[in-house]
């Protein structure tokens, strides 16, 4: 059997890998065949029909020679009936043709049938004029309508805040129900009724209980789903689209922003292009609202006395400068810190270190402002392998085995979730899932296997992993590095039997022993790890065993890594790549040992730090402690900030710099593949605003520096000359999917095996105190607008039932959680998804506030957990 | 020779057959006892496809060689369902072996089973079919007792367990995907071939699904050998069939006769002919989904070779005699909204298309027909045939260009004088209910 077949459509002959469907082979050859039902990333279905063609493959005599027609070409032997396009996998030698009088009489009945029951309301339809069902009637459909009879009609519905549902334009192709089952995992939708009754609904015609992604919006070919947010607001005619990369997670999705004047009206996915193609999930489709928030700030602020004042751009940076010139000459350079970044472009990232470090001369540049303990950016690189090619997006979908240590990608990676729930439906990937609440992906539906260990044995869990993967054979293969210190390991690891570790963490010995077993005869494998153990107190240790376990398993190889972190930001690669840590220049050259982020908190609440600069970053709310960011900041001499909102942390600022938003400039965003994309400029920055490196470069002319940049692009070009990770880069190569960057030279990190060490006990006592991402809030845009704070409701407090019990709280009451420095009060909710003894909060919150009970130490943060009515149980 | 029939129907209505002891005592599961254990399944499969014993569920695929389509080496195991779901409009003969011949079908079934290499057979059950999934439960409970399924089927080491199954009511589910994804739990809708059941059926695990009457066929067949079963029916088409009779006969009902005989001889010689007074105007001779064959033709022998040649197809062997005083579009009406209402909606054609159709047929019906409605509703219908997901669509369209191909004039008439020119129906309706229906 050959890899590749020769088909031949309408005249046209094409060569195809085998297994090829079809319309796939169809749109190689640039003939058109229509589809409804068929989706790039759902199994061939069949029932639309509108891609019936004709098939036939060359004639045969007995001694299978082909037989030839009088002209002495082949003569074909087409089959009886008309296939579908979208379920037919090529042969070689096959025919195809879709413009024969079969085929089309076929096609035209189908579309005919398909405009049975379908409404004539396109001019009030929300998807008119970017309809397929419009365009494939223009196309292939008669001029007039032969049914005169009355159609079937259902009532609409609104399946909750975002999807708005208009059976009677249903066309039943099942793509809705099929992604939300298949790609999202949410089983939220189905088909009610049958035959020509059939309507698609919620199963209990609830409001949708989903992720409210609206992917079912955006794959419906018609208008039967359509998004409320946007419903009658424009026509897509009238809308200037723009494809750049979503402002929320790591993923980096491709998003097409849908404008109209100066307003943003929509986001879609972009159907073909970008890693997600048409996924999004519902932050990327429904959090734009912030860009066109009325709260934006549009002119610059400057200090005088207790209230901050408008000032003009110039004297504002003016100021700026001069004040930081004033501070770095009377106290040292190193009196000067610069927080955040992990939200800006490569190039603003670039020029925001390099202000620091060439200009005010500060090695304390950080951008990783809730991070709990001093990490090197040179620990996050050898934890992923250094410079190793990494594993990919797509490869999630492919991989045997993908262990998922501490995250939650629900919310952390909502695409990189979808991927991996598509993989398990649709190609068997087994998921591993090491986290102490039973997160979605750890759910029954998809049959993998739940590490649920005790909070805080993170360290013990890993140790107890690499000391089963060492009984299953000596790694092979290692590099010297390495090598060298596997019989310290070795040593180290000896207590880690199964049985210990089951005590340590509550994992059985036999799950344990498993999951190794699994890790390791895995040919293709990926590990992902993010922010749970990067901002944990014992990060240093989680990501030295993070790396042991890569080598011991396989998943790190001299060649390639198998590694993926997920970083808690858009960029926050790009920040690692551009060298906001504190301890590497761009492209992560050694550079002068710097305070890191939670150094450089302690000291400027200690007055050794006495001017900060904060970029994209609402510090107190990410501060890992609330009370002593509030300190650092009234006793900084200077504190500048860029945002695009006059946040609490921006009120304490001296000079506030407005900052325009993702969608009003252009730069390069890096996703947690490595994966350098173009993010467009798709409207002119808000009146007053400015581009992050506009102020760094006024700034830094202000202070002397001879920076001549005209647009981001110039300093894209000095990234590529200068840096060597990006070397040869340049943004044409970007629209919108760059290349991912991997270079095993130029980011070089020691391969090494050592022991982690853990056992330092936890601050605080009482409670557990869990908090991860979620779904609806990431980061303080998404507060801005009017939908997701919507969705996400209050911020909650969630209890086992058992720990409900115990402490005598009920769903909804007042719950006082109480740490090292301070308490918060929230709403209980009761949730069998958390372990006991613990209590779960997400971050992202702005009423939460979880830095006001104190910093995580050691193993993390107990807190005392009461009711806060006072009411005896 | 009984009366009923020479082979399945010959000693159907002897009382408590439902029994084991009597079942027994008429020489059941002997043959199950000869095979099982004694002759290797690949020797039961070559007796079955030696005897030429084709599917009796309606499209007569060779029942042998479909077990042999079970792939040798795949790891999975092996499921054998038999399809009960006994919908088509004017079938009755699965219900009536059932009802009086439990014991058979569950003999065919650990035979089959045995056959195929399954461990696990499921009988899934037409919804209605609740009084027969008790007279089978009942059986499959003797048969246990007495060790006959279970883990070790009549001492030989085998194993083998039955489970019954009521279906939700759905015509679909007698489609074998569309019935395996109801006996999964999901909703009734056929799925892609290939892969087929045989490869991927139940739990993508292979399968293989026969109709109660195939599998009833088989005991005998294994006992008595191939050349025994060829003393009925013609050199393709061997064996009996069981042909359900309904319309104006004399004596309607279940029917065995020999595959081969005219069907004129069924009607005038078994039922007795037609009741007097009538006049057969056409005959659907294979359940409501086959073309219908008009007067003319009854000399056509009931087999599937004769059945294909007239234009038609023998089906599943329901009997529909059409009289002289029947409308043609009124009959068509009624099956066209029957394969409306239980259309399942996956694919377009058969939703849209029999909805269009009933409305079509709704409009010459109540006298406000057009002339170009007659061809707009073959244009439909041949829209429809042959671009369907399963055969529910050919069989909803089928019917209806056999209709106005041989009673074109019939449909003019609608439209022409605005009412039926007959409708026995509609009459018998106004005088027993003074209602005009």
């Amino acid at each position: 059997v050959s890899a590749t077949c020769r088909v031949t459509i309408n005249g046209r002959t094409v060569e195809v890998p085998a297994g090829t469907l079809v319309t796939d082979a169809a749109k190689v050859a640039d003939v058109h065949v229509p589809i409804f039902c068929s989706h790039q990333k759902l199994p061939p279905l069949g029932a639309c029909r509108i891609c019936v063609v004709e098939v036939g493959m060359p004639r045969k005599d007995k001694e299978g020679k082909p037989v030839l027609d009088a002209s002495g070409a082949p003569e074909i032997a087409w089959m009886p009936k008309v296939q579908t396009g979208c379920t037919t996998t090529v042969a070689d030698g096959m025919h195809v043709r879709t413009e024969s009088e079969t085929s089309v009489k076929a096609r035209k009945g189908v579309m005919e049938f398909l405009l049975v029951n379908h409404p004539l309301d396109c001019p009030v339809c929300d998807e008119g004029g970017e309809c397929q069902l419009q365009d494939l009637a223009f196309a292939f459909g008669h001029d007039f309508s032969r049914m005169d009879e009355a159609k079937r009609t259902f009532d609409s519905e609104d399946l909750g805040p975002v999807v708005k549902k208009e059976a009677n334009r249903c066309i039943v192709c099942m793509r809705c129900v099929r992604y939300c089952d298949e790609i999202m995992g949410d089983d939220a939708l189905t088909a009610h009724q049958r035959g020509v009754r059939s309507e698609i609904s919620s199963f209990n015609r609830q409001p949708l209980d989903c992720e409210q992604c609206g992917n079912c919006i955006e794959v419906c070919p018609v208008g039967a789903l359509t998004a409320l947010p946007y419903r009658f607001k424009a026509r897509p005619w009238d809308l200037r689209q723009h494809i750049t990369v979503c402002p929320y997670c790591s993923n980096g999705c491709s998003v097409r922003l849908g404008v109209r004047g100066n307003q943003v009206l929509r986001a879609r996915g972009t159907e073909a292009r970008g890693v997600n193609q048409e996924y999004l999930c519902v932050r990327g489709r429904f959090g734009y609202e912030f860009i066109n928030s009325p709260e934006r700030l549009t002119m610059p602020l400057m200090r005088l006395g207790a209230s901050l004042e408008p000032a003009s751009f110039d004297s504002a940076a003016q100021f700026a400068a001069s004040r930081l010139r004033e501070i770095a000459v009377q106290h040292g350079p190193g009196s000067v810190a610069f927080l955040g970044g992990e939200k800006l472009t490569v190039e603003e990232q670039y020029l925001f270190q390099k202000l620091a470090r060439a200009v005010v001369g500060t090695p304390h540049v950080d951008a990783r402002t809730r991070f709990t303990s001093r990490v090197t950016a040179a620990a996050q690189l050898k934890a992923v392998g250094g410079g190793r090619p990494g594993p990919s997006l797509a490869s999630l979908t492919t991989a045997q085995e993908v262990l998922i240590l501490g995250d939650d990608l629900q919310g952390e990676g909502p695409f990189a979730q979808a991927q991996l729930i598509r993989g398990q439906h649709q190609f068997g990937v087994h998921l591993t899932v090491a986290h102490p609440r039973r997160v979605k992906l750890a759910r029954p539906k998809f049959r993998g296997d739940h590490l649920a260990l005790r909070p805080g044995s993170e360290v013990a869990l890993l140790n107890g992993l690499c000391r089963a993967l060492l009984e299953l054979g000596e790694p092979q293969g290692l590099p010297p590095a390495a090598a060298q210190g596997l019989a310290g390991l070795k040593g180290a690891l000896a207590e880690w039997t199964a049985e210990k570790t089951e005590e340590a963490t509550g994992v059985p010995a036999a799950a344990l022993k498993a999951a190794a077993e699994r890790l390791r005869r895995a040919e293709r494998k990926v590990v992902v790890f993010g922010r749970a153990y990067t901002e944990h107190p014992e990060a240093p240790a989680l990501l030295q065993a993070v790396e042991n376990l890569g080598w011991l398993s396989g998943a790190l190889t001299d060649e390639r890594s198998s590694i993926l972190y997920v970083g808690p930001q858009n960029n926050s690669q790009g920040a690692l790549d551009m060298g906001l840590a504190p301890d590497v220049g761009p492209g992560y050259q050694p550079a002068e040992q710097g305070l890191s982020a939670p150094e450089i908190l302690k000291a400027a609440a200690d007055g050794k730090v006495r001017a900060l600069w904060i970029v994209s970053d609402h510090w107190l709310q990410s501060a890992p402690d609330r009370a002593l960011a509030e300190r650092a900041l009234e006793r900084c001499e200077l504190v500048i900030v860029n945002d695009l909102f006059l946040t609490d942390t921006a009120r304490r600022a001296h000079v506030v710099f407005p900052a325009s938003s993702f969608a009003e400039k252009e730069g390069v965003m890096v996703n947690c593949e490595r994966r350098l994309q173009k993010s467009v400029r798709a409207l002119p920055p808000l009146k007053g605003s400015r581009p992050d490196w506009e102020v760094f470069q006024a700034v830094a002319q202000s202070m002397g520096a001879p920076w001549t940049y005209r647009t981001a692009e110039d300093v894209f070009r000095e990234i590529a000359r200068t840096v060597g990770i990006y070397r040869g880069f340049s943004w044409s190569t970007m629209l919108p999917l760059g290349p991912r960057w991997s270079d095993a030279q130029a980011a070089a990190a020691p391969a090494s095996l050592a022991a982690a060490k853990d056992g330092r006990p936890a601050a605080g006592e009482g409670l557990w105190l869990l908090s991860g991402g979620t779904l609806f809030l990431q980061g303080s845009l998404s507060y801005r607008g009017a939908l997701l704070p919507r969705l996400a409701k209050h911020a909650r407090a969630s209890l086992h039932p058992g720990e409900a019990l115990r402490l005598g709280v009920a769903d909804g009451d007042p719950l006082e959680l109480g740490g090292p420095s301070g308490s918060v009060t929230l709403p209980v909710e009761i949730d069998d998804a958390v372990p006991l003894g613990a209590v779960f909060v997400p971050y992202a919150f702005q009423e939460a506030q979880l830095n006001r009970l104190g910093s995580p130490a050691g193993a993390g943060l107990r807190v005392r957990a009461r009711r806060a009515d006072g009411v005896p149980a | 020779v009984s009366e009923r029939g020479p082979f399945l129907f010959k000693d159907i209505d002897t009382p408590e057959l439902t029994g084991i002891e009597t079942y027994r005592k008429g020489g059941g599961y002997r043959s199950l006892e000869q095979a099982i254990g004694k002759k290797s399944p690949d020797e039961v499969t070559e007796i079955v496809k030696a005897s030429g014993l084709r599917g009796r569920g309606g499209a007569g695929f060779p029942t042998g060689l479909k077990w042999t389509f079970v792939p040798r080496q795949s790891p999975k195991p092996r499921y054998l369902v038999c399809n009960a779901d006994e919908s088509e409009p004017g079938t009755f003969k699965d219900r009536e072996l059932m009802e009086k011949n439990p014991h058979l079908l569950i003999e065919g079934m650990v035979m089959a089973g045995y056959a195929i290499g399954a461990r696990v057979g499921y009988i899934y059950l037409r919804g209605e079919f609740e009084t027969i999934q008790r007279i089978l439960d009942r059986a499959i409970g003797e048969a246990r007792a007495a060790g006959l399924l279970g883990a070790n089927v009549a001492g030989s080491g085998v194993g083998f367990e039955l489970h019954t199954h009521l279906g939700a009511g759905a015509y679909i589910c007698g489609e074998e995907t569309a019935l395996l994804s109801s006996l999964e739990g999901f909703r009734g809708q056929p799925r892609l071939k290939p892969p087929f059941p045989a490869v991927e059926g139940l739990y993508a695990c292979p399968t293989i699904v026969n109709n109660v009457e195939t599998l009833m066929n088989v005991p005998a067949i294994v006992a008595n050998g191939a050349a025994w079963f060829r003393q009925w029916g013609t050199e393709k088409s061997p064996g009996t069939k069981i042909l359900s009779v309904s319309g104006p006969v004399k004596r309607p009902g279940n029917y065995e006769v020999p595959m081969g005989l005219p069907l004129r001889r069924l009607i005038d010689e078994q039922c007795g002919g037609v009741r007097d007074g009538f006049k057969i105007k056409a005959v659907i001779p294979g359940g409501s989904s086959v073309p219908l064959l008009p007067a003319s033709m009854l000399d056509t022998g009931l087999d599937f070779e004769s059945m294909v040649a007239a234009g038609t197809l023998l089906g599943s062997g329901g009997v529909i005699v059409i009289d002289d005083q029947t409308c043609i579009v009124d009959a068509l009406y009624n099956i066209t909204r029957f394969y409306e209402h239980e259309s399942c909606g996956k694919c377009t054609p058969c939703r849209e298309g029999t909805y269009w159709m009933s409305e079509v047929f709704e409009r010459l019906e109540s006298g406000h027909g057009r002339e170009r409605d007659i061809d707009l509703l073959f244009d439909v219908s041949d829209n429809i045939l042959g671009k369907s997901f399963c055969a529910l669509g050919d069989a909803a369209a089928m019917p209806v260009m056999g209709a106005i191909k041989h009673f074109r004039e019939e449909f003019e008439y609608h439209v022409r004088h605005k009412r039926c020119a007959v409708n026995r129906r509609r009459d018998e309706v106004r005088e027993t209910t003074g209602a005009t229906a």
